[in-house]
């Protein structure tokens, strides 16, 4: 494969495809104007459709792809060309994606990733499937390599011979989860947003409540029923979500890689090398606790930071399919749980008035400020009633923030607990640990405190260690980087 | 032990006269837009509390604020690290080794070539993992790039 090569002829139907659907506003717009000025022929109906598919066939037509020397380059443009070059042995993941017009043509669009964020990944979009995998197996192997042999003293010695293991396979009754998460609550929020439009302002007028009934049991029924059927009907939207996006979701072990796929109507397969794989992330938000599940992400080095940088390896399942998942993948070949069940050290009780006294404040503020405005008749006493409410929300709040705090430093991986309504426990391997950072306001030294963080090149960049004691957070530290730590005269003192 | 010692280096005491002049000019222009809206332009009446309030904010910006920053503000290359304490209400220390180091970066503003004085930024892989050292002397600041390159070259490392 030396010789610039362009992608599968079938992306001619695809690229033409795609402009129309990017043009589509365009497209309406000259339909709707051609419908005033009837007589003019179909001028305009006809140049809209025929640029974006002159516009698809000359981005077939013009870009080409190689692989020579040990990088892949991919020429395009027609007027303002690029040349894209990956060094192989920059490669840090490969993704096989394939939208449903893909499918439907037995197309897959290769995604090079060198770990220099999304928008420097080459992507080939419209190989034959069949090639596409063919593509991807030869840069992982070659990666794999480079990995093992990093000195090309044994070059000649072949890889171990493939062996493939499923770890998880998504069981679609799993999707009973899905209404638990945000998703489907953000999908609820949304709906009441659109139900509290549709009904009439009385029956959201809690202070007149009493002049209601009666006269008005009709329409809190009506307004009963509509939050009902928002529920209903998120929690079936979160469902389906859950399903398209996960469908037949399989994670595999090769030799030296994790590879997930999953979609029902776009297929996603991502590969994922084991020097890349720096921790995983059990996420465990109020809803899902409550149901006995949790999600699982991995925290992936060169995936590009923020949200990329954490791949969903378990959509919400229950506790001990994740549980096992990330035991897996933390222990490579010999699953260990230590960091995903062992008890944490707990953070003591200066940690726990923060979070009781973090948690209240605003609360206490807020009812404050409503006694305040009863007292100026500005809100009726009725407002009071539900700024009260809030009280014991937050102290619950604050109880269950304060009983999530905790850390652990267990078989080489730093292990880190926070967070009531997103609770999550962060898990990061040591040697993914690049260094520290201590933070400690004037409040967090009067009670000797500090906000404790390893710095890493993945997932969201640090794990935080929230609200520990100065002397444990530096006891964790030195138990996972002793020699960073010696380095400024901290060593671990002799335990009691 | 049970708390990290700071780092060895105070950064230059002209940091601070660097730090008030920024902040003086901030409160200078807070005061311009004061006098022209209030007096000049005559569009409320000006209240006694407001250039009260204004200068106690002048007294915390340029005084207090400079000098609690001042004593804060440490750095120190160990054989293996780099250690740096910033900040003043919240203190941040910051703490890589150099076989992590991934660039160190050297950086002078208006003001602070007005005052011979530079920063030194060493990034590592990590994003949230930079190590800031601003206000150094010019000659201090150059020295340091030249012994961090040279270390964390040394250090060897992937700097992933």
């Amino acid at each position: 494969m030396s010789d610039w090569q362009r992608l599968d002829p079938r992306m001619l139907v695809v690229e033409p495809v795609s402009e129309l659907r990017r043009f589509l506003p365009v497209l309406l717009g000259a339909l709707l104007a051609g419908g005033f000025a009837r007589g003019g022929g179909l001028g305009w109906e006809l140049l809209a459709v025929a640029v974006p598919v002159a516009i698809g066939v000359a981005r077939y037509l013009t870009t080409r792809y190689r692989i020579l020397d040990g990088r892949v380059e991919l020429r395009r443009g027609l007027l303002q060309r690029t040349l894209r070059t990956a060094q192989l042995d920059r490669v840090r993941t490969v993704d096989v994606t394939a939208s449903l017009v893909h499918r439907v043509l037995g197309l897959a669009t290769v995604r090079i990733g060198t770990g220099a964020g999304a928008e420097q990944d080459l992507e080939l979009d419209g190989l034959r499937a069949p090639q596409a995998q063919e593509l991807r197996e030869a840069l992982l192997a070659r990666v794999a390599h480079e990995a093992h042999a990093p000195d090309d003293a044994d070059a000649a010695a072949p890889p171990a011979a493939p062996t493939e293991r499923p770890v998880l396979r998504l069981d679609p009754g799993w999707a009973r989860y899905a209404p638990f998460t945000s998703a489907g609550v953000v999908a609820a929020a949304a709906l009441l947003g659109v139900a509290s439009q549709a009904l009439p302002d009385s029956a959201w007028r809690l202070d007149r409540l009493p002049d209601l009934a009666p006269a008005g049991w009709g329409w809190l029924l009506l307004a009963a029923v509509g939050v009902l059927a928002a529920a209903v009907s998120s929690a079936v939207l979160a469902v389906l979500g859950y399903l398209v996006a996960h469908w037949d979701l399989t994670l595999t072990r090769t030799p030296t890689q994790w590879r997930l796929t999953r979609g029902l109507l776009t297929t996603r397969e991502t590969s994922v090398e084991d020097a890349r794989l720096a921790g995983v992330v059990v996420r465990e938000p109020l809803g899902l606790r409550l149901a006995g599940a949790a999600e699982l992400g991995a925290v992936v080095t060169g995936l590009g930071q923020g949200e990329k940088g954490t791949l969903t390896l378990v959509p919400p399942a229950p506790r001990a399919v994740v549980d096992g998942v990330a035991g897996a993948v933390l222990g490579d070949d010999r699953p260990t749980d230590a960091p995903l069940t062992a008890p944490l050290r707990t953070h003591g009780p200066a940690a726990v008035r923060r979070r009781r006294l973090r948690a209240l404040a605003p609360a206490v503020v807020l009812v404050a400020l409503v006694t305040a405005s009863v007292g100026a008749d500005l809100l009726t006493p009725w407002s009071l009633v539900l700024a009260l409410l809030v009280l014991p929300a937050a102290i619950a709040l604050g109880e269950d923030r304060a009983r999530s705090l905790g850390h652990l430093a267990s078989e080489g991986f730093l292990v880190s607990r926070s967070g009531s309504l997103a609770r999550h426990r962060e898990v990061l391997g040591a040697e993914h640990v690049i260094g520290w950072t201590v933070r400690d306001t004037w409040f967090q030294r009067r009670s000797g405190l500090v906000t404790l963080e390893a710095t890493t090149a993945g997932g969201s960049q640090r794990v935080q260690v929230l609200d520990v004691p100065e002397h444990d957070g530096l006891v964790l530290a030195a138990a996972l980087t002793p020699d960073l730590l010696a380095e400024v005269g901290y060593r671990t003192p002799p335990s009691q | 032990m049970t708390s990290l010692r700071p780092p060895a280096h105070r950064v230059h005491p002209r940091a601070r006269l660097m730090w008030q002049l920024a902040a003086g000019t901030e409160v200078l222009v807070l005061a311009v837009v004061l006098v022209a809206t209030g007096v000049v332009a005559d569009l409320y009446d000006l209240r006694w509390w407001m250039p009260v309030l204004l200068a106690a904010y002048a007294v915390v910006r340029v005084v207090v604020v400079p000098t609690w920053r001042f004593r804060v503000h440490r750095w120190e290359v160990t054989p293996q690290a780099a250690y740096t304490q910033t900040g003043w209400w919240a203190r941040e220390r910051r703490l890589a080794p150099m076989s992590r180091i991934q660039t160190v970066d050297w950086d002078q503003g208006p003001l602070e070539r007005l005052l011979g004085l530079a920063n030194v930024t060493i990034t590592t892989a990590s994003a949230a993992g930079a190590l800031s050292i601003g206000g150094l002397d010019q000659a201090t600041a150059e020295t340091l790039v030249a012994e961090l390159t040279a270390k964390a070259e040394a250090a060897g490392g992937d700097a992933t």
